[in-house]
C-alpha cells in the first residue's frame, strides 16, 4: 500500500501531525523505532501544556496516541534507516519492512549526546544513564559521577546531590573515577536525523535546515519538531509545527 | 497488571511453570508509566505469559537481588529461573521478540 504521509517519529510533533493528516482524510502511517510518547515520557510532572495542568509526559502522550490512533492514524514500531525520494513517491527503509508514501514528515526528535570512546572504555560495565530523575534513586547513598558542565550537568549535580553519597563532577574526556556506581551523562542533544544524512540539508549539528513553515529541501518533505532548526523547542512549539507540517503535507497531496 | 511484592515473589514468580515476566517499576519514573500501558497491551495480547510489576521502593531487596541497575527492567522468568532481560521502555513488538512468542 501507499501512504499519503509517512510520519517518522511518534512524539508530540508526530501524533500532532498524525492527527492533522488523519482529519485531514489522509492516510498516515507513523514509524517509531523505540515507543510513542518521545523525549516527554522521562518528564514527571509538565506545568506548561495549557489545559492539563500538572500532568505527566507519560499520561500526556498517551492521550495524544489514542486521539492519533482514534482518529485513524496508524503506528508501526519500525527503526527508519534510509528515505530515499523518488520523486512523487518516497520510499521508507526500515529494520523490519520498507513503506511508501507520497509525503513524509520527519519528527525524529532528538537523544542525548554520547560520551566519548574513551569515556566509555572507562565507565566498562558500569551503568550509564542519560536522566538523573529517571535512574537517581537506584543509586541512594552511593557514589555517582556527572559528565558535562551546561546547565542539564548542573541540574542533574544538584538532583542526585540529594541521593548519592557523593556527586563527581567531571567534564567531557576526564577519567571517570574510580568508585563511581553509575554514570550519569548530560553534554547536550544532538538530533536523530541520521537516517536522511545526504537526502535533506542539515546544518553542521545536523538539524534539518527549516523556517516556521516546515517545509526542507525536498519536495514532499516535511519537518516537524526538535529536530528542525528553531529556536524555541517546547512542546507546544512541536505541537505547532506538527500542525503546519501536515498542513503543508495535505496541500502538496492535493496538487500533486 | 498485577503488582506483587517480596512476599509474593517465591510463589508467583519462581514457583510458576512457565513463562513470567516481571516489569520492576518506580512511580517517580515516567517511562515506567508507559511501559505500564505497552505491559497491559502484551498481556492482553499474550495469554500464555503472566506479566506481574515490582515496585522497586516498596521492595528494594528483590531490586537489589536483581541486580535492577535502570528502570523500567523487565526480567522474564522460565519455570522460575532468569532467562533474559531488557531495560527502558520498549514497544509491544520488541517484547514478544524479546520472550519469542
Amino acid at each position: 500500500m501507499i501512504y499519503d504521509i509517512i510520519i517518522v517519529g511518534a512524539g508530540m510533533a508526530g501524533l500532532t501531525a498524525a492527527i492533522y493528516g488523519s482529519r485531514a482524510g489522509k492516510s498516515v502511517l507513523v514509524l517509531e523505532g523505540n515507543i510513542h510518547g518521545g523525549q516527554i515520557i522521562n518528564t514527571i510532572n509538565i506545568e506548561n501544556w495549557p489545559g492539563d495542568y500538572k500532568t505527566t509526559g507519560a499520561e500526556l502522550m498517551q492521550k495524544i496516541y489514542k486521539q492519533a490512533v482514534d482518529l485513524g492514524a496508524e503506528v508501526e514500531y519500525d527503526e527508519v534507516i534510509k528515505i530515499v525520494d523518488k520523486g512523487e513517491q518516497k520510499e521508507v527503509e526500515c529494520e523490519d519492512a520498507k513503506y511508501t508514501a507520497r509525503a513524509v514528515i520527519l519528527a525524529m526528535g532528538t537523544e542525548p549526546r554520547k560520551m566519548s570512546d574513551k569515556q566509555a572504555r572507562d565507565a566498562g560495565n558500569r551503568p550509564v544513564s542519560y536522566c538523573a530523575t529517571c535512574d537517581g534513586a537506584l543509586y541512594k547513598g552511593k557514589p555517582v559521577v556527572v559528565v558535562g558542565s551546561g546547565n542539564t550537568a548542573k541540574h542533574e549535580i544538584a538532583y542526585l546531590e540529594g541521593i548519592a553519597s557523593k556527586v563527581y563532577h567531571i567534564h567531557h574526556d576526564d577519567p571517570i573515577p574510580q568508585d563511581a556506581a553509575a554514570v550519569f551523562v548530560a553534554i547536550g542533544r544532538v538530533p536523530s536525523t541520521e537516517c536522511v544524512e545526504g537526502l535533506i540539508e542539515l546544518d553542521k549539528e545536523g538539524y534539518v535546515v527549516a523556517n516556521e513553515d516546515c517545509t526542507t529541501s525536498q519536495e514532499g518533505i516535511y519537518v516537524a519538531g526538535d529536530c528542525r532548526t528553531k529556536k524555541v523547542r517546547q512542546l507546544v512549539t512541536a505541537a505547532a509545527d506538527g500542525a503546519t507540517a501536515a498542513e503543508k503535507a495535505v496541500r502538496y497531496l492535493n496538487k500533486i | 497488571m498485577k503488582e506483587i511484592g517480596a512476599k509474593e515473589f517465591e510463589a508467583e514468580v519462581l514457583q510458576e511453570n512457565g513463562l513470567v515476566l516481571v516489569d520492576f517499576n518506580a512511580d517517580w519514573c515516567g517511562p515506567c508509566q508507559m511501559m505500564k500501558s505497552v505491559l497491559e497491551e502484551f498481556a492482553e495480547k499474550n495469554n500464555t505469559v503472566k506479566v506481574v510489576g515490582v515496585n522497586i521502593d516498596d521492595n528494594e531487596d528483590l531490586a537489589r537481588e536483581y541486580n535492577v541497575s535502570g528502570i523500567p527492567c523487565m526480567v522474564l522468568f522460565s519455570d522460575g529461573k532468569e532467562t533474559k532481560r531488557v531495560v527502558g521502555v520498549q514497544s509491544v513488538k520488541k517484547i514478544e521478540r524479546m520472550i519469542g512468542v
